[in-house]
Order: structure tokens, then C-alpha cells, then sequence
């Protein structure tokens, strides 16, 4: 049995070169990489944080490069707790595209699933969409919103444990996603809900 | 924000069915430049899963096809250009229908209908159409449904090379038939033989004998039988009629005429996959099989493959040696050294081949199980060949498998086609639904037959058997069409085929590394590794293997009836 007690999936979605995959290697590795290649082999990333003395597990799924030409797999929204919206504050037709992007998260994702907007890149200096504009949308939508910078490290972290909070607040509520903990996971160790998630623990 | 393809590729795929994508994700893991491309809007072309809503819109689909572009344009001298697709291999739709009202307190006459619409529901909490496109999205309805051997070919590579990551499954929780009259439980596991009522001390014993020999019985069990049917196998054991019938229609999936030593073969199949995910040998995909292809192509995207759908395909571009050059997306053109292509997508130009065999398939929407029990099940129904028709597979998934709304059950059935898909099914849907009528009049709650609240009708081709190499330029691979294979077996072996033509001597999906392993490796150079073909090099941490290899064998989600059959000796 692996040192964890909750098992969260969470999925980034946004346009290409918002800075999903850099908001994840920063939060899982500390780095900032550098130059823009698309990450080859890596599927999602694990970082295990500590909530109220309780170790859980984040499972952090990037998209694959599949969002440049508007083809995620709808099973890429499958199982997930948390959802991030990123887009770029420097660049406005990142944002003009969300509400693509919650038509279909709509469509595919869990009704339940935590929704949360990130507008990143905030250390750069030609920003185009105000803080202010991006709270407006996060509020009419009913996300939470942040706005972040992956290449300084603003917020990055704070992001991640409020997710890691609110999900564990979830699940302790018992408002979680309910993914059917009875599914066959015939690789036995990686998905989001498998026997040691905490959907099975709590049902 | 609009990106332009590359131009240059070492291989194009076009089409998302499932032969497509093993390749696709075949030829990515090894470190080959691909671009799986596709003119639909969804993945999973002939293969695919479809809400409510757009099932209906699947024939409709509007390939955008510019027509008025002057392709000639694109062209150097001596090259050729072709259209994509065909009419030859697209599932051709008999009839849709709502068995419903559109709306509440109404008894309008359905629209679609070609058929007398006797099943209109009169009750007040009854479907409507309108209550059952809300839920639209909560339907995943499978147009090639398909069930999985838990170890069979599919599975086994699908944990052999790391892809299980992507999907969740469910196992099947009972295997039915139809026998004198009735829908009876085939038992499978040793358990259920024991502990079934319809099966005399008697008979138990003499199944048991059986099935143990034809797993492990020596050749000479067999000797004589080469030339003679499964059924006379059967009989010259002293079999009961009922333990035939079990043994021949469910276990075997056999017929009257099924030679012997294929009998064994599936019974072997069918008894060597129990005991390992629950109490039938099957699994079967959460949110419907179109999600498998999606598993596929999600481990080549990973693998550096470029995912491009709804694109505007205008054609193949070929040299006047009638090589495969390029093609043209839009206005771009995009070369590759392969290309490999569904077979809907083959041009007119390169039919050279035609169907023999169809598929009859249907779909059913119903308001409750046809054989209702306290829990939800997963069933397998095989319906015996009888009067001249053939045997008929059939699938019922209910609200459990994400593939529809709380209190309704789909049905799917598929079957060898004699005539057509209404002619084919009719015997079965006469007696495994009912209407309204019935239930005014008998009040009986509890033996209710199911009502069809919406029925689909289609023909596909079967295409697996076809030569599809005939005329065919050197450079091009053709992948057949679903096949009437409970399982993925005949596809697995098809892309392997083709993966081992196009790049003889690589491996064919090696075990994708976890992405812990990939962090570990990342964080003495600060750089993830960036190239496939590096990961095909890296150790594979043996002791990492052993615990999933572990997990699989300890991750029975059922407990009871995992003693297989072939785990021993009966009594």
C-alpha cells in the first residue's frame, strides 16, 4: 500500500503555450524549463502534498499537445476531480476561447468536477486581459481564480494546495465526483480511482 | 489561435478507428514522426461511441470537402490527386426510431417511423424523447460494441505496454442464453456450477470433466474428432441437451456445424480468462468501447504524435509511379514516407475489392433489464442459432457503465447478417421486449419484458477477411472495418501486421515507462527526456514490474467466483 490516504486526478486544458506543462513542472519539480518543446513521453506528473497532517496525492494530467488542433480525447476528462483553465494574460485570444473550452468540459467532464481559472504568465509585462476581467468570468462560471506565473513561481504552489484543500474538503463532505470505485483498473496502480482512492474509503 | 501542420511526417494515419490507432500509437512509441489526422469531428470512426444527440447525425456528418478547390493547383507534374472515401464501407443505416412520444401528454405519431409504433408508452412518468435527449450526454452508445477476454491479446497488451492507464473497465457480471423458453444463466466459473439449480449432481460432474479436458486434456482426448463437429464431441461425451447447449451456444460460441477442435479452441478462450476480474471471463469499457481507441491515441500524443480532427482532407497526392507522396489538408500539403488509412476512407479509385459478408447490428434504448435483478448488471446474452438464422451476441450495459441515464439499460446485438438487421433480430426483440399492452394487462411487475424506448438498425461490412492489398500502392496500408469478434483480437493482429510491414524489426509497443519514472530520470539533468526513442532505451525497473504484475492478479473486484474453472479438479 503506497504512503497516501486520497488520490486526486486533476486536468489542465487551455490553448497551446498558456503554460500548462510549465505550471506543472513547476509545481512538481521546482523548475522552470526552459525553451518551448512539447513534452514527448510524459503522461502526468505526482506531487503528494500534506492537508491537514493527511498525505494526498495529486495525479496532474497534462494534455498532450492534443489542445493545438482542438482534438482532446474526451476520455482525457474522465475521472477527474479537479479541472484547470488556463490561458495567457498576455494574450487575448486565449481568453476569447474559455468558453470553448467550457462547452466542453461541459460535455465530457463530471458535473461535479472542481473548476478552476488560472491566468498565467503574470510576470510578463504586456499583459492584456486585467486581473479584474478574468474574476468577472471566473465569477459568472462559478470557478475559482488565480492568477499565476510559472516562471517566477507566483502563486503556483498556493494554486495546487487550494486545490489538494478543496478536494479533501469534498471528499470529507462526500461531494466529490463519485467515480464507481467497483471499475476494474486492470493496470493496477495509476489511475485516479482505483481501491485506494478516496472513494472507496469514504462510500 | 491557428497553428499550421507541419509538412513532413514519417507517417500519416487517416482515421481514428481502432486499427488506425494501435498503429498511430505503435509507430509514436518507437519515435516515429506521426500524424493521425481524421475529417470527423469525433475519434473513433467506425468504432466510435455517440451521445443521443449526434447518433442520429452520424450519416449526416458533413465531410468538408472543399469542393470548389482547384486541387490541381497543388500538384507538380505527373502527379495524380484522388478524393477520400468511398460508399463501399460505411455502415449503411436501416431505420432510427422512437418508440416514444416527443412529449408528455401527447400521442403524437413518431416522426422517423417507417414501422408501426405499437410500443407508445401511455404511462404519466413514462420516457419521452424530449426527457430522453436532456440526458443526451449521458449517453456513450457503442456503433461496434465490443467485450473483452481478461486474458485475451487486448488486454494483456493493453498492460504489456502501459496503455491500461488510460481506460477503466467493468467486468461482466453474468453470461446468458436462451433456453427452452427462457433467459437462463450460463454457468461458467466453477462455482456457479456448483451452485446452480438447473444443473442436476449429475450433470455438474460431467461438466466439470468436460471443461477440464478441453483446457487441459492431452491430444489423444481429441483424436478421431478432426473431420467432426464440437456438437458430436459433445453428444459422444454423453452430455445432457441442456449441457450441450450451454457448453456449445454460451461457452464455446459455437454452432450445430462448428468444426471440433475449434469448439475446444474457444472453449479454452472462453475458461482460461476466468478468475481473473470477476465472475465472468469478460470486461467491458467504462463509457463505452469508442473510449479505447481514444486510449491508443492518447499514448502516441504522448509519444509526440500530432492530433488533428474535423480537418478538410482534399485529397491523396501521388507520384506517377503511383507512390503515395502526400496530401493535401486544406491547402497545405503534408508528405509522409507511410500513410495508413481506415478503409471508409480508402478513394473510389482504389476499391478493388467488394464485401461478401455484413454485419446486421442494432441498438436498443429500454426502460429496465431483460432479466431484472436487485443489482445492476453487465450481461452477455448469446442467443442460439435457430430456424436458419444465426446466433446473435447481444450486450446489455446499464447506467453503471457511464454509457446511459439512471433507469434505462442498452442493448446492443450484432449477428452474421442473412438478410437484414430487422429480419436477423426480429425473433430475438419479439421475445426479449414487450410493450405497454402487456403491462395493462398483466399487472405483474416483476416479470416485466423491457420497452424500447428508441431502436437503431444498421449494416456494416465485414471487411476483416478482405484482401485489402489488392491494387493498392506500395506506401499505403488499409485497415479493415470492425469485425464480428467479441473481442479486439482480429484488430490487434491486423495492426501488428501492418506495424511490423512498415518498420519490420521494432518492437511493437514496448512497455511505456510511468511517469515516476520519468521524474526520476528528469531530475539528475533538469531535463525530461525529449525523445522517444530514449525511453525505448531506458532500464525497465524489474521490481516496479513485479508489484503491477501483482496488483492485476490481486485486483479482482468481486472476491467470490474467482476460482476458475481451470484452477483444478472438480470436487
Amino acid at each position: 500500500m503506497e504512503d497516501f490516504k486520497f488520490l486526486f486526478k486533476v486536468v489542465l486544458v487551455g490553448n497551446a503555450g498558456v503554460g500548462k506543462t510549465c505550471l506543472v513542472r513547476r509545481f512538481t519539480q521546482g523548475l522552470f524549463p526552459p525553451g518551448q518543446g512539447a513534452t514527448i513521453g510524459v503522461d502526468f506528473m505526482i506531487k503528494t502534498v500534506e492537508v491537514d497532517n493527511e498525505k494526498v496525492k495529486l495525479q496532474i494530467w497534462d494534455t498532450a499537445g492534443q489542445e493545438r488542433f482542438r482534438s482532446i480525447t474526451q476520455s482525457y476528462y474522465r475521472s477527474a476531480h479537479a479541472l484547470i483553465l488556463v490561458y495567457d494574460i498576455s494574450c487575448q485570444p486565449t481568453f476569447d476561447c474559455l468558453p470553448d473550452w467550457l462547452r466542453e468540459i461541459e460535455e465530457y467532464a463530471s458535473s461535479k468536477v472542481l473548476r478552476v481559472l488560472v491566468g498565467n504568465k503574470i510576470d510578463r509585462e504586456d499583459r492584456e486581459i486585467p486581473t479584474v476581467v478574468g474574476e468577472d468570468f471566473a465569477a459568472r462560471h462559478n470557478m475559482y481564480f488565480l492568477e499565476t506565473s510559472a516562471k517566477e513561481a507566483e502563486n503556483v504552489e498556493r494554486l495546487f494546495m487550494k486545490i489538494a484543500e478543496d478536494l479533501m474538503q469534498q471528499a470529507r463532505s462526500k461531494d466529490l465526483p463519485r467515480y464507481d470505485s467497483n471499475t476494474t483498473n486492470i493496470s493496477g496502480r495509476t489511475s485516479a480511482v482505483s481501491d485506494n482512492s478516496c472513494c472507496s474509503k469514504l462510500a | 489561435m491557428d497553428y499550421e501542420l507541419p509538412s513532413e511526417f514519417d507517417l500519416i494515419v487517416v482515421g481514428t478507428g481502432m486499427i488506425e490507432s494501435i498503429v498511430a500509437a505503435a509507430a509514436s512509441r518507437i519515435g516515429k514522426r506521426v500524424l493521425h489526422i481524421d475529417s470527423n469531428n469525433y475519434y473513433g470512426g467506425l468504432w466510435a461511441s455517440f451521445n443521443l444527440d449526434s447518433i442520429s447525425n452520424i450519416l449526416n456528418s458533413a465531410s468538408n470537402i472543399e469542393t470548389n478547390l482547384e486541387v490541381k493547383q497543388f500538384l507538380t507534374e505527373n502527379e495524380k490527386i484522388y478524393q477520400f472515401g468511398n460508399d463501399a464501407f460505411h455502415m449503411h443505416t436501416h431505420s432510427q426510431i422512437w418508440h416514444i412520444p416527443e412529449k408528455a401528454n401527447e400521442q403524437t405519431e413518431t416522426e422517423q417511423s417507417d414501422l408501426p409504433t405499437e410500443c407508445i408508452q401511455k404511462e404519466e412518468e413514462s420516457w419521452t424523447q424530449e426527457k430522453l435527449l436532456k440526458n443526451s450526454r449521458k449517453f456513450n452508445i457503442d456503433i461496434a460494441p465490443k467485450l473483452h477476454f481478461a486474458r485475451g491479446d487486448f488486454v494483456e497488451l493493453l498492460i504489456s505496454s502501459n496503455i491500461a492507464r488510460y481506460s477503466e473497465f467493468r467486468s461482466v457480471s453474468r453470461v446468458l442464453t436462451w433456453l427452452n423458453g427462457q433467459l437462463e444463466v450460463v454457468p461458467c466459473s466453477r462455482s456457479d456450477v456448483f451452485s446452480s439449480t438447473k444443473v442436476s449432481v449429475i450433470e455438474k460432474r460431467m461438466l466439470m470433466k468436460l471443461l477440464t479436458s478441453c483446457v487441459d486434456g492431452d491430444e489423444k482426448e481429441f483424436v478421431g474428432y478432426e473431420n467432426k463437429t464440437f456438437r458430436t464431441y459433445l453428444k459422444d461425451r454423453k452430455l445432457t441437451d441442456n449441457l450441450i447447449h450451454y457448453v456449445l451456444y454460451a461457452i464455446a460460441m459455437a454452432t450445430d456445424t462448428t468444426p471440433c477442435l475449434e469448439g475446444v479452441e474457444n472453449t479454452k478462450r472462453f475458461l482460461s480468462s476466468l478468475g481473473r476480474f470477476g465472475k465472468t471471463p469478460f470486461l467491458y469499457s467504462m463509457y463505452g468501447s469508442g473510449e479505447i481507441t481514444q486510449a491508443f491515441c492518447r499514448l502516441s500524443a504522448v509519444f509526440g504524435g500530432v492530433y488533428a480532427l474535423s480537418q478538410p482532407l482534399n485529397g491523396l497526392i501521388f507520384n506517377n509511379e503511383n507512390k503515395f507522396k502526400s496530401l493535401l489538408c486544406g491547402q497545405q500539403r503534408i508528405s509522409a514516407e507511410h500513410l495508413v488509412m481506415g478503409i471508409e476512407k480508402l478513394p473510389k479509385e482504389f476499391v478493388n475489392f467488394t464485401a461478401t459478408q455484413f454485419i446486421s447490428r442494432a441498438v436498443f434504448v429500454i426502460d429496465r433489464s431483460i432479466m431484472a435483478s436487485e443489482k445492476e448488471n453487465l450481461t452477455l446474452l448469446l442467443f442460439p442459432p435457430e430456424d436458419g438464422k444465426n446466433p446473435c451476441t447481444m450486450i446489455e450495459v446499464g447506467p453503471l457503465t457511464g454509457t446511459c441515464p439512471k433507469d434505462t439499460y442498452i442493448v446492443h446485438m450484432f449477428t452474421k447478417q442473412t438478410t437484414n438487421p430487422e429480419e436477423d433480430f426480429k425473433h430475438c426483440v419479439e421475445r426479449l421486449f414487450g410493450n405497454s399492452k402487456n403491462e395493462s394487462e398483466t399487472g405483474e411487475k416483476e416479470n416485466l419484458l423491457p420497452n424500447v424506448l428508441w431502436s437503431f438498425y444498421y449494416t456494416v461490412p465485414n471487411t476483416v477477411n478482405l484482401d485489402l492489398k489488392n491494387g493498392i500502392p506500395k506506401n499505403i496500408f488499409v485497415c479493415p472495418g470492425p469485425d464480428l469478434d467479441l473481442d479486439y483480437d482480429p484488430a490487434i493482429a491486423q495492426a501488428k501486421a501492418i506495424f511490423n510491414e512498415i518498420y519490420p524489426d521494432l518492437e511493437f509497443l514496448p512497455r511505456a515507462p510511468d511517469p515516476e519514472e520519468i521524474i526520476i530520470e528528469g531530475e539528475d539533468n533538469n531535463n525530461i527526456v525529449t525523445e522517444g526513442e530514449n525511453l525505448t532505451d531506458q532500464p525497465i525497473d524489474e521490481a516496479t514490474e513485479a508489484v503491477a504484475d501483482l496488483q492485476i492478479e490481486t485486483s479482482n473486484d468481486h472476491g467470490e467466483g474467482s476460482s476458475g474453472i481451470e484452477q483444478g479438479e472438480a470436487e
